[in-house]
């Protein structure tokens, strides 16, 4: 639309509104990471002035010190597999409904996405007992296949859609040139759906690395423990360290933001689409 | 396509996904809605108790009543101030002022970050010694200011709606996507017929988008329905349980093993959560198409 036309005043109140998203959309983190640089003994006398030399050794603390090594590289395992498991299962069965069709595939693909409706905590009871029930309470295994398990409603919406799109012709060419169904899948297709893998890899990979509430209901023993989970314990424990509790969350919250700012646009767009479809 | 071997692939394809769905949702949504009738602690087998754990959960004590009563409260702001808010960023970004990508962009920061980690940094910004709430207010010369946020009330409630208030970045992308769709020719008559910016905002953007804005009540209720972290790790359900909620009250029965009472709290969260979706559906007419 055309901006000229706009007065004066809604432009300065369109600034206004737009500023202050800004602001509160990034202020707490800055002041978090900025802080985290500062002595505690600085923090305390002045929380808005700027650390008067930088020093790193928060970080250095709550690594040699709180286990926080083994918190990170836990984060890091669980979430990573159990992505690559929920992208490839998920793959599966999204080529399935995206290009074949079988007796009862609407109704198995409606029954597959209506559970977005279930709130993810409403199942905790069950899940806790299956979890206990299979040994793997207290593993990391666990809660991979927990987290594997919650995507699955956002990732077939995106690769059945995906899977859709690339060209039916192709297969048939790659069937004339003798070639199985394995592989119709694996080198024809797999390759073209790479943005729908992409996104919704990395909208999975978020959200199993910010999860708190499976995490600390699933584990117990600090070897098993994430990030989120560690971050709990330790607002408890220090709370009167503000220096490492301002180490320990710019740690945990600067992954997301990176993956995030290097992806922008994939996120946004199946943030806006998702919504549609939800 | 279509022999046996494609069946065969297609099974073993779906395999994986229908574990999935049968072990961690049919079953898990079965096992609530019926234990939730049963005295079941998750070690011997569930005896039939009937609406016990309702009764339980509701004449306990008042802690129902004030989860349902915050749930309210927070709903009606969530789905006016929360979603109004996001609302209007969407509006102002499809204006296209200066630097409009650069605010869509940071606005989403937020949701990728983990929400324990962002209820814990609200914690500490409504912290009393070092949070910059109060020594704001005390540099703004109000030196005796020391409300201790999420431990007096009324103010715990109202710095639990703080840590969501704000991030609407859900509903700004929704609308915006919705406001995007809009066909040009649309404006271009109703500039011909003489229509001005904010005739054009108010009669023609606003109405198209309905079904967006109601998406994005919908999401933001659901949310306040199944929030954890926002209270659990801030003012923990405080003071007293003044600041409770339903998802509070669900892991309490799962930690202390009355397996019951928590699926009867989860069963309250869907139901609430399945009729908030119907009922924004039907005030919103979502189903119409809106061109």
């Amino acid at each position: 639309m055309n901006t000229r036309t706009n007065s004066l005043a809604e432009r300065l109140f369109s600034y206004a509104v737009m500023l202050f998203t800004v602001i509160v959309s990034t202020f707490p983190i800055v002041w978090i990471v900025v802080s985290s640089f500062k002595t505690n003994k600085a923090i305390l006398g002045d929380p808005f002035a700027l650390p008067s030399s930088i020093s790193f050794k928060a970080y250095a603390d709550v690594f040699t010190q709180y286990n926080f090594l083994i918190y990170f590289k836990n984060s890091l395992i669980i979430a990573t597999t159990s992505t690559l498991i929920a992208v490839f299962i998920y793959a599966l069965a999204g080529y399935i409904f995206g290009k074949f069709d079988f007796f009862g595939k609407n109704v198995l693909f409606i029954l597959c996405t209506i559970t977005l409706l279930v709130p993810g905590y409403a199942r905790a009871q069950p899940i806790f007992t299956i979890v206990m029930k299979l040994n793997l309470y207290d593993t990391k295994t666990g809660l991979v296949l927990v987290y594997a398990s919650f995507g699955m409603a956002l990732a077939l919406f995106i690769l059945r859609v995906t899977f859709m799109s690339i060209p039916k012709d192709l297969d048939e060419a790659a069937i004339i040139d003798g070639a199985g169904f394995w592989r119709i899948f694996w080198h024809v297709n797999l390759p073209l759906a790479k943005s729908g893998l992409a996104t919704s890899g990395i909208l999975l990979f978020l959200a199993n690395w910010n999860e708190y509430f499976y995490a600390l209901v699933l584990t117990t023993s600090e070897a098993n423990r994430t990030l989120p989970v560690a971050l709990g314990f330790f607002n408890e424990a220090f709370s009167y360290n503000y220096t490492y509790m301002f180490a320990a969350l710019t740690m945990i919250i600067i992954p997301g933001i990176v993956i995030y700012l290097l992806v922008q646009e994939q996120v946004q767009q199946s943030v806006a689409s998702s919504g549609v479809k939800g | 396509m279509k022999d046996k071997g494609t069946k065969w692939w297609i099974a073993i394809f779906l395999a994986p996904t229908l574990l999935v769905l049968g072990l961690f949702y049919i079953v898990p949504i079965i096992t609530v809605f019926t234990t939730g009738f049963t005295d079941w602690d998750g070690f011997g087998s569930p005896a039939f108790n009937g609406l016990d754990n309702y009764v339980n959960l509701i004449t306990y004590d008042n802690t129902f009543f004030v989860a349902i009563r915050n749930l309210f409260f927070w709903s009606l702001i969530a789905a006016t101030l929360h979603v109004g808010f996001g609302t209007l960023v969407a509006f102002i970004l499809y204006k296209g002022y200066f630097g409009w990508r650069f605010v869509r962009g940071v606005f989403m920061i937020p949701m990728v970050i983990s929400a324990a980690a962002w209820a814990m940094i609200y914690k500490i910004i409504f912290n009393d010694d070092i949070g910059v709430i109060n020594n704001l207010v005390r540099q703004l010369g109000f030196s005796g200011f020391h409300v201790k946020w999420f431990f007096e009330s009324p103010a715990s409630f109202w710095a639990v709606t703080f840590t969501w208030l704000f991030y609407a970045v859900y509903v700004t992308l929704i609308v915006y996507n919705d406001l995007m769709a809009i066909p040009k020719e649309i404006h271009e008559a109703a500039l011909l017929d003489g229509a001005g910016e904010w005739q054009i905002t108010r009669y023609i953007n606003l109405p198209l988008v309905k079904n967006a804005i109601g998406t994005g009540i919908i999401l933001s209720v659901t949310a306040r329905i199944a929030g954890f972290e926002e209270v659990a790790l801030t003012s923990g359900g405080g003071p007293g349980n003044e600041t409770y909620n339903i998802t509070l009250m669900l892991y309490d029965g799962l930690v202390n093993y009355e397996y019951g009472y928590a699926n009867a709290a989860a069963t309250v969260m869907i139901i609430l959560g399945v009729s908030v979706m119907l009922l924004i559906n039907r005030v919103f007419k979502m189903n119409e198409k809106v061109y």
